[in-house]
């Protein structure tokens, strides 16, 4: 299948939004999205999600005989392979280009910096010596595969084991991992790409780009990097001409990420080795929750509510005041835990009441909005329908917590009456409601008693 | 007015299915079974397992005497002689441009094929095959017409004519090939205030209706004007009514969309997209449309 191509919108808006510092995924220039190491259950296999861009790498080894130039190194061998399941413009023959220069990079990145000891796999010098190959597939391509796939990489080849191996005389002998524990590589050093991406001909410069970010991007500069700060690749690639000064500067950032990134990769060893050898479980099955095993999570991100009164406050001051207010909406318990109905009974008002089951809003209690009160009695009407069909829903416990608080700051708001167009304005009782109403926590819309309301509400339609 | 509205996942309502259907539709899933019977030849869609014809996509079946097809709801647009497409620019090559339209293969637009500003007409020579840059380029969209179809499926466009050529300010929605119905103009202009081209190919183009009508040199000269908030409104509103239709998978056609927008007028321009709001308006929608027939 062909990708679909970029609309000039979206390349101008990206292009600005870079312009003005700003990133779609909200990070800074110089961040990294969430890296996710796991691993499975056969040594030398893991796979890394770097943000949504996911590689999954194993290593398998086998004995063979060695180059005849090289008699007594072992053989490398790496291969990254793209396949649709990634992206749908990635086919099996068509990105030859893409592929190649992935290739070729990590080749360099891994074989050429050297970071495993070629020496230590030979056997019998002249005739036997251990191939190692590294295969990667790219699960789901976001931008910055170079990155994914070395952390993939190195982490595979430190993960893995081969098995031990012992010569006597003319003899060899290859013990099975019952016999004999098998033996992990010889690694010195743990070289990581990192990506930088060059915007406006080298002004603004982002690391680890998105996928759409790649696609608009002028440039790109990728460093590889060990904890040691020794470089052991450099590539730029693009239409981009890069000062030195700028090269430099991203040296010491990538000595600066590469320094975070390897003390996650040793962290993540350290607690598959701790699972294995305590004899916990271990494998993807562990890592990857159960429930969607193919399917993305989003990481329920913290929202940060500690200002959220003054700003809530700042807001109600400057709005103009409500036509009516409706204090003590009714809550009804079906989408919130127990914990919460506590929390909640525990403020000074009842509940806010849940109109279609699953939604809630917050509002921001501004202008008069009888346009919205009679689409709300619409979706009464229908919620009711919906209603036997309602199923359980995830609780979303962070928004629970915001409304919440929302709510408790506008629980002081006066009725006041407005000089709105409306001849009648209506100031209703809250009364407790059979079952489930929408909430509406802003301070105009709260309208509990539907019943008595609607009719008076019809009757203003027709009057209008 | 509200700032934020949340929602948590629930199961879907089935939907509203109580509009009569005209007609018996043979509908299938891939891997049912259409007939045992070993008569029919398969065609388009289909697959011969153990005796039995089974679809391969999802679909109605078409039978034309012992010939057995099944026509896919959702797949990519097939070109046909006549067809008013509208596309993006993909490629700009030698004497021609690649078009991006929602096939199977880009469609080539070659430069034989084009008015020139000013329509024009003369034979294109070399200095044209320089300027072609200067005409379309990479990520321009265009509307034209198929003027043939190659061998293997890809499509030859032209745009020879003062209505076809580079689309200026609007909004691109896509859509579903098979959604938009063929009628003898694709080409509308709604009372409402805005204009659209239904694309076969499912790209649909919805613009302000431009004040002079046929005075665009050849279509080249992209009007970049500030549009008025109000036509601003009246293209997102009917942009959304679009999106509405097609989630309830009703005939896009100049007549729907209409009808739709006007069902749309009681509720906010964002509000079109909520789910109980796109079923009542789609109902009403389609109740008109079924009045209106009958």
């Amino acid at each position: 299948m062909k990708a679909t191509p970029l609309s000039n919108c979206e390349r101008r808006f990206l292009l600005r939004a870079i312009q003005e510092k700003k990133r779609l995924d909200g990070r800074q220039c110089y961040d990294y999205r969430n890296i996710r190491v796991s691993f499975g259950a056969d040594r030398g296999c893991c796979m890394v999600e770097l943000g949504r861009t996911r590689v999954l790498a194993q290593v398998s080894c086998e004995l063979v005989p060695p180059k005849p130039s090289r008699p007594t190194e072992g053989v490398l061998f790496f291969n990254l392979e793209l396949s649709p399941m990634a992206a749908p413009g990635l086919e099996p023959g068509r990105q030859s280009e893409l592929l190649v220069s992935l290739n070729r990079l990590l080749e360099r990145c891994l074989r050429d910096s050297k970071c495993i000891e070629t020496e230590s796999l030979c056997v019998v010098a002249g005739e036997k010596v251990w191939q190692i190959r590294l295969d990667m597939h790219l699960l789901n391509h976001d931008g910055n595969i170079t990155d994914a796939a070395s952390i993939a990489g190195i982490v595979a080849l430190c993960h893995f084991r081969r098995p031990d191996v012992s010569v006597q005389g003319e003899e060899v002998t290859v013990y099975t991992p019952e016999e004999r524990d098998p033996v992990p590589l010889s690694i010195h050093h743990m070289p990581i790409c990192v990506s930088f991406a060059f915007f406006h001909q080298g002004t603004y410069l982002l690391v680890d780009p998105t996928e759409r970010e790649e696609r608009v991007m002028d440039g790109l500069l990728v460093i590889a990097m060990n904890k040691h700060h020794e470089i052991c690749t450099i590539q730029s690639s693009g239409v981009v001409m890069l000062l030195p000064d700028q090269i430099l500067r991203c040296t010491k950032i990538t000595a600066v990420k590469v320094a975070e990134i390897t003390e996650l990769i040793q962290k993540a060893l350290e607690n598959d080795q701790k699972a294995r050898k305590e004899g916990g479980k271990f494998g993807f099955a562990e890592s990857i929750p159960n429930q969607r095993i193919t399917a993305f999570k989003m990481e329920s991100a913290a929202v940060d509510t500690n200002d959220v009164e003054e700003q809530a406050g700042e807001i109600i001051a400057k709005a103009d005041p409500p036509s009516e207010v409706f204090a003590n909406p009714v809550l009804h318990t079906q989408n919130f835990t127990s914990k919460h109905q506590g929390f909640l009974n525990s403020c000074s008002f009842a509940n806010p009441v849940v109109h279609t089951p699953g939604t809630a809003q917050i509002g921001e209690g501004i202008e008069s909005s009888w346009g919205d009160l009679e689409e709300s009695e619409k979706e009464e009407a229908v919620e009711e329908e919906g209603e036997s069909e309602a199923a359980a829903f995830e609780c979303e416990k962070v928004e629970t917590e915001d409304t919440s608080t929302l709510r408790e700051t506008k629980s002081d708001e006066p009725i006041v009456l407005s000089d709105s167009e409306e001849e009648e304005v209506v100031i209703l009782e809250p009364q407790e409601l059979p079952r489930k109403t929408r909430t509406q926590t802003s301070s105009k819309q709260e309208n509990p008693s539907k019943k008595a309301f609607n009719k008076r509400r019809r009757k203003k339609r027709t009057s209008r | 007015m509200a700032a934020v509205t949340m929602r948590l996942p629930a199961a879907r309502a089935p939907l509203d299915s109580s509009a009569p259907r005209s007609g018996e539709k043979h509908l299938v899933a891939p891997g049912d079974t259409i007939t045992t019977d070993t008569g029919y030849m398969r065609g388009h869609g289909t697959y011969v397992e153990d005796d039995k014809l089974i679809a391969s996509v999802a679909g109605v079946v078409e039978r034309v005497n012992k010939l057995v097809c099944v026509r896919a709801l959702k797949g990519r647009y097939n070109g046909e002689i006549g067809d008013v497409v509208v596309g993006r620019i993909t490629e700009v090559q030698q004497k021609r441009w690649k078009v991006e339209i929602n096939s199977r293969l880009d469609s080539v637009l070659l430069l034989s094929s084009i008015n020139l500003p000013g329509g024009e007409l003369r034979r294109k020579s070399a200095e044209d095959e320089l300027a072609m840059r200067d005409y379309l380029q990479e990520g321009d969209l265009i509307s034209a017409e198929v003027q043939s179809i190659f061998s293997d499926g890809a499509v030859s466009l032209h745009t020879r004519s003062l209505k076809y050529g580079k689309l200026a300010q609007g909004v691109l929605v896509q859509v579903s090939p098979s959604l938009v119905k063929r009628q003898k103009t694709h080409f509308h202009d709604l009372p409402c205030g805005a204009s659209v081209i239904l694309g076969n190919n499912g790209f649909i183009w919805i613009y302000p209706t431009p004040e002079q009508k046929d005075d665009e040199a050849g279509g080249y000269t992209a009007n970049l004007e500030p549009v008025p908030l109000s036509d601003r409104e009246v293209i997102s509103r009917l942009r959304n009514c679009i999106m509405a239709l097609v989630t309830h998978k009703i005939m896009l056609f100049d007549t729907s969309i209409l009808y739709c927008y006007e069902a749309s007028l009681p509720h906010q321009i964002k509000d079109i997209l909520k789910p109980e709001v796109t079923e009542e308006i789609v109902l009403e929608a389609r109740q008109r449309l079924l009045d209106s027939e009958g």
